[in-house]
């Protein structure tokens, strides 16, 4: 590993300065599970010149339901989320979000903030030595669209780059079923509107803003929310589909839901279409599936990833029928 | 016990025969004791063992090799400059450098490189151009980036049916410039077309394994310090005995008794790089730096290169199998072409010649080259008989409807014969009669109930919503019946606890506390007295030609060097110890011959006065501060007993159990796998392994679970997910690292069911017969049997991947 300068910052202003005066050549740590490694393989063109450790700053690791909001902290291990009793009874999919994410050791190290703003998967984009400069490093073309695309995206390239990576995060798609705000150091915005792709850029976020944390609305009476992921190994492994969904049911028929499936696009990919099909609707298997189905109506799977859709759609479904009951 | 020289030399090498020389019931103490405790247990399991990447030697370099970015190019310049000014850089080893011009015996398998660094990569990460020693790992690193290459890219090839196709780019032109087909094999008997011409149904169908890697839990190394002129070696290699002879082959030869070489730890290599000249050459191009820098050298690959080694079963098989209706296979031909095995290698009919009573077999292997890592025999190189043999019955079973079970018995058999000809073999070879795979059939069914849970293909949805499947498949896998080793042992002065001697490498599975009981039963020793660490170079390789085999060859010489040895001390106890200027040392039991005499507990007794005995530590005397066998009655004290050194060595070849040109094998093992599949998503669930493995001994019954444990664990990852990907288009592997190369944990198995069996079936001492292999090859195979049971549709193309069930079930 190269070296690299190490800072650890008291406060987040304090981490926000050190940002903004390496300018884009620094970047912040925490768990660091996802940084390090991407670092030790010089996946990427250039390589930071200082790390911000922001797990020495005070009062970041939280987990705590106040006036109506479960508030967690960007530091929470996912170890503590995945076990913590509120989170776990109100907010379930984010609990097995957690619980099913990498594994116990990496879950003690990693956190919440570092979840959701970990970078894209792809073993072209993340192949050691920049072997592959693709779209996503500034370069000229996705190598994963006439090569190995069993793991991209079946819902199409990201606009305008055409990058078919996708968004591995298991608890962002649980967030976003949640309907959760993110803090940052200058700034708090919809969960949704979080997420974009861009060259080196899988969030919002600018230079040198840090998350802080997550705001999570406590759900309304009638709600359930569950988190199911289709990953290969059960101890250890990102997601081949995962999908959360937040449903609210008023006199026996579907009110509301909030449907994301993650790991199919280059950043979690909200399920609108089956939202709407199941809106209205009694929360049974038929309809399951039909929200499913309408989830993946709008697919493109690439030459090697066509089970994914097939996945999905089972995903949706499921995730819709765990919240039953 | 053997009394003469010549009754010592039949029992040494007569293992054409179950076990002639047994040993008596009361004296087995230790042997297939459950609370026998590895020797290494404790040491690896707190992190303690020491293993070659743990080497630290005094101003000791880290040298790397550069690799290829391309699957096929020549290095067509290369400068050098900035790497060697980086400071921290001690020696830059080019490629045109004159010491690495000439062509070495390296020491590996079939089309290694012979040049210690190649010009030429024949695939993406292949160490070639030029090695680089500096003062840390990280230096090298930095090193090797700054290394300027100019490449001549080259036309590649990476799929093996592709690679045959005329117009097929040719992959290594250097060692096979005509052809991608390196060399065929074929093998068999009777006349196939006969057979199918006999047969009710002739099924055809095609199967595909996917190239896979072993991971070793460390990376290939290896650590050169020249001592003076000769060199001291530390070398993860499982092979210490052929490294020793390469090495002493090197720089005009180096006399084999002045290379001092360290085998220390390997955990699990399975087989690894040690078999490839890209890792000998590692040992090469280090001692050519530590002679010039004159410091020691330890070379590695990183995590990533180790992923480049794969295993010897990659390719494609195409089967025809025709079969009567009620089972009985009359004939099976199977084509199958492998890619880049380092060696011809076996099958894929092997197992059915040897455990079948099928009378018309014919297999053909084609080694078809392409521009991926070299192949060989890691995990095992039985793989494509075992899969060959599961498939080709289960299929017979699924098409005719027949219970796989009944299709196995059926077909049982010895080398084309049925079990009534093993029967009477047995009877001539004083085997017991035992039915070994009936009685592995009985266990394992009852293990998952098989009676009841068996049920037509694609039938059984469960309340979970999954399909459920049982599969099931038999063998008798490998091997007690090749191989030869030596080993020798002493009783120690002060305490007269006995070590054993002999170099061999420890590939993890515990065979050392196994050759401990062996020798502590047969020496009446306590088994706390008894030890064997076999990481130095005594002189012996207690090893057999490859490392496939081990208790039934190493186990008879550890038997055969213990009976001597108490041959020796009893004969020493009753024999007058010495005549000095001071006196005369008398016998220990002057009124005794060797007969009277017996051992137990580590201590010699008269055995129809057990009253008078000596311990084992009172006979073999001090190890004085005047010598070795000083008795202080100089210094006014008594006499202290003492006596000759104890030692004994012996050797065992076990290629005689090859009768009439095979090798019968009685024993069998049998293996069933419960599974549910998510018609949804595809995701296939293993809920339970049982495997039954009539080892005929176990010695160590623990350590025999212990394979059968690693076994499962490593064949379901093989079945379900293991593969090294490679870019179609660029030729580059992408999935080299834990995370995207999925091997399964023991959480992926399901619950475990181990049940020895011990018919005594075995060829090697007490009718013991291996384990080790046995378990890994069967397992993957069997996931197809079990996913056909439950969905219905054959899936032939491993690993059996969600994206094969979808497309399997018509939903893709």
């Amino acid at each position: 590993m190269k070296a690299f300068a190490h800072f650890n910052a008291a406060s987040v202003e304090e981490a926000v300065s050190l940002l903004q005066r390496y300018d884009g050549k620094a970047q912040v740590i925490a768990g660091g599970t996802d940084l390090l490694g991407k670092m030790k393989d010089r996946i990427l063109p250039g390589y930071p010149e200082a790390l911000v450790n922001i797990k020495t700053i005070p009062g970041l690791d939280g987990i705590a339901e106040k006036d109506g909001l479960l508030k967690v902290g960007t530091l929470a291990i996912l170890e503590d989320i995945a076990h913590h009793p509120v989170v776990r009874e109100k907010y379930s999919a984010l609990a097995q979000a957690a619980r099913r994410t990498a594994s116990p050791h990496l879950r003690e190290m990693g956190t919440l903030g570092g979840n959701i703003t970990q970078d894209i998967r792809c073993w072209y984009y993340r192949n050691p030595n920049n072997r592959f400069p693709c779209l996503r490093k500034g370069g000229g073309r996705c190598y994963a669209l006439a090569g190995d695309n069993r793991y991209h995206s079946i819902f199409g390239g990201s606009v305008p780059e055409g990058c078919v990576a996708v968004h591995p995060s298991d608890t962002a798609p649980a967030l976003i079923a949640l309907g959760a705000k993110v803090l940052t150091s200058q700034r708090s915005m919809a969960i949704d509107e979080f997420f974009q792709v861009g060259v080196a850029k899988t969030t919002v976020l600018e230079g040198h803003e840090v998350v802080t944390g997550v705001e999570i609305p406590q759900p309304a009476p009638g709600s359930k929310s569950a988190f199911i992921k289709f990953a290969f190994r059960k101890s250890i492994d990102f997601p081949i589909v995962n999908c959360a969904a937040l449903v609210q049911t008023q006199g026996g028929k579907v009110a509301q839901a909030r449907i994301c499936l993650n790991a199919v696009f280059p950043k979690p990919y909200r399920a609108v279409a089956a939202e709407e099909a199941i809106r209205g609707k009694k929360l049974n298997q038929a309809n399951a599936d039909k929200a499913g189905e309408a989830a993946v109506a709008e697919a493109e799977p690439l030459s090697h990833n066509a089970y994914m859709v097939t996945a999905a759609k089972a995903l949706v479904s499921r995730a819709l029928l765990a919240c039953s009951g | 016990m053997a009394s003469t020289e010549k009754q010592r030399a039949r029992e040494m090498l007569d293992n054409l025969r179950f076990d002639k020389y047994p040993i008596p019931k009361e004296r087995i103490k230790s042997i297939g004791d459950r609370e026998v405790r590895r020797l290494d247990g404790v040491e690896k399991a707190s992190g303690k063992a020491n293993y070659t990447m743990d080497v630290q030697l005094p101003g000791m370099l880290h040298m790397r090799f550069l690799t290829s970015p391309h699957p096929h190019a020549a290095i067509k310049s290369m400068d050098t400059s900035k790497a060697e000014a980086l400071p921290g850089v001690r020696a830059v080893l080019r490629y045109d450098d004159p010491e690495i011009q000439q062509e070495e015996d390296l020491g590996g398998h079939g089309v290694s490189p012979r040049l210690p660094i190649p010009l030429v990569a024949h695939f993406q990460g292949e160490e070639c151009g030029v090695a680089i020693a500096a003062d840390s790992e990280e230096i090298v690193d930095e090193a090797l980036r700054l290394v300027e290459v100019q490449w001549e890219q080259r036309p590649f090839v990476l799929d093996p049916l592709e690679a045959l196709a005329s117009g097929a780019p040719i992959a290594n032109p250097e060692d096979f410039p005509e052809s991608n087909l390196e060399v065929y094999y074929e093998a068999g008997r009777g006349d196939v077309e006969e057979g199918f011409a006999e047969s009710d149904v002739v099924l055809e169908f095609a199967s595909r394994r996917d190239l896979h890697t072993y991971v070793s839990p460390e990376r290939a190394c290896g650590v050169w310090r020249w001592n003076g002129d000769y060199p001291e070696v530390w070398c993860k290699q499982q092979r210490p005995h052929i490294v020793k002879r390469a090495v002493a082959s090197w720089f005009g030869g180096i006399p084999m008794n002045r290379i001092e070489l360290h085998i220390l730890y390997q955990g699990a290599s399975f087989g690894g790089w040690s078999q490839f000249g890209w890792n000998l050459a590692g040992n090469y191009c280090s001692a050519v730096i530590s002679r010039r820098t004159n410091r020691p050298v330890k070379w590695s690959f990183t995590r990533r290169e180790d992923f480049y080694g794969g295993s010897m079963d990659y390719g494609a098989h195409q089967y025809k199998v025709g079969a009567k209706k009620d089972g009985t296979i009359l004939a099976v031909k199977a084509e199958s072409v492998y890619a880049n095995p380092m060696w011809g290698g076996q099958g894929p009919v092997l197992h059915l010649e040897e455990c079948t009573n099928i009378p018309h077999l014919y297999g053909k292997r084609s080694l078809a080259i392409v521009n991926k890592g070299p192949c060989t025999a890691v995990r095992c190189e039985q793989l494509p008989n075992t899969h060959t043999l599961t498939l080709v019955f289960d299929h017979v079973a699924g098409e005719l409807g027949l219970d796989p079970i009944d299709v196995a018995l059926k077909n049982d058999g010895v080398h084309g014969h049925d079990m009534a000809w093993a029967s009477e073999e047995k009877m001539k070879m004083g085997f017991p009669q035992t039915d070994s795979l009936r009685e592995c059939i009985k266990s394992g069914k009852k293990a998952v109930a098989w009676d009841k849970k068996w049920h037509k293909p694609g039938t059984k949805k469960l309340s979970n919503g999954r399909m459920h499947g049982l599969g099931f498949t038999w063998n008798h896998e490998w091997e007690d019946s090749a191989g030869s080793g030596e080993i020798a042992m002493r009783l120690e002065r002060n305490d007269g606890t006995l070590r054993i001697l002999g170099m061999r490498c420890d590939n993890g599975v515990n065979a050392e506390t196994a050759y401990c009981q062996v020798a502590a039963d047969e020496m009446g020793m306590k088994i706390e007295d008894v030890f064997y660490r076999p990481h130095v170079d005594t002189g012996f390789f207690t090893q057999t030609p490859d490392s496939s085999t081990n208790m039934s060859v190493n186990g008879f010489a550890v038997r055969h060097a213990s009976r001597m040895l108490k041959e020796r001390i009893l004969k020493a106890a009753c024999a007058p110890r010495a005549e000095t200027q001071r006196g005369s040392y008398p016998a220990f039991f002057p009124d005794c011959t060797p007969e009277d005499l017996d051992i137990a507990d580590s201590a010699i007794f008269v055995k129809m006065d057990p009253s008078r005995r000596l311990t084992l530590a009172e006979f073999v005397g001090p190890a004085g501060d005047e010598g070795p066998l000083c008795f202080y009655e100089l210094y006014g004290h008594e006499r202290t007993p003492f006596s000759e050194p104890m030692f004994s060595y012996s050797y065992h070849v076990q290629v005689g159990a090859y009768k009439g040109g095979i090798r019968p094998r009685f024993i069998r093992q049998a293996h069933f796998m419960e599974v549910e599949v998510d018609t949804g998503t595809g995701e296939i669930s293993i809920t339970k392994v049982a495997n039954v493995n009539d080892v005929g001994k176990a010695i160590n019954p623990m350590a025999c679970e212990g394979q059968m444990y690693g076994g499962t664990y490593m064949g379901i990852g093989r079945a379900l997910w293991e593969e090294v990907v490679h870019d179609p288009v660029t030729g580059v592997m992408l999935n080299g690292n834990l995370l995207d190369y999925k091997i399964a944990t023991i959480d992926d198995c399901g619950p475990i069911d181990t049940i020895l069996k011990e018919s005594q079936l075995g060829f090697g001492p007490y009718g013991l017969a291996g384990i080790g292999e046995d378990v890994p090859t069967m397992i993957p195979a069997l996931l197809g049997p079990a996913v056909y049971n439950a969905i219905g549709v054959w899936i032939d193309d491993y690993p059996i991947t969600p994206q094969r069930v979808l497309k399997a079930l018509g939903k893709i």
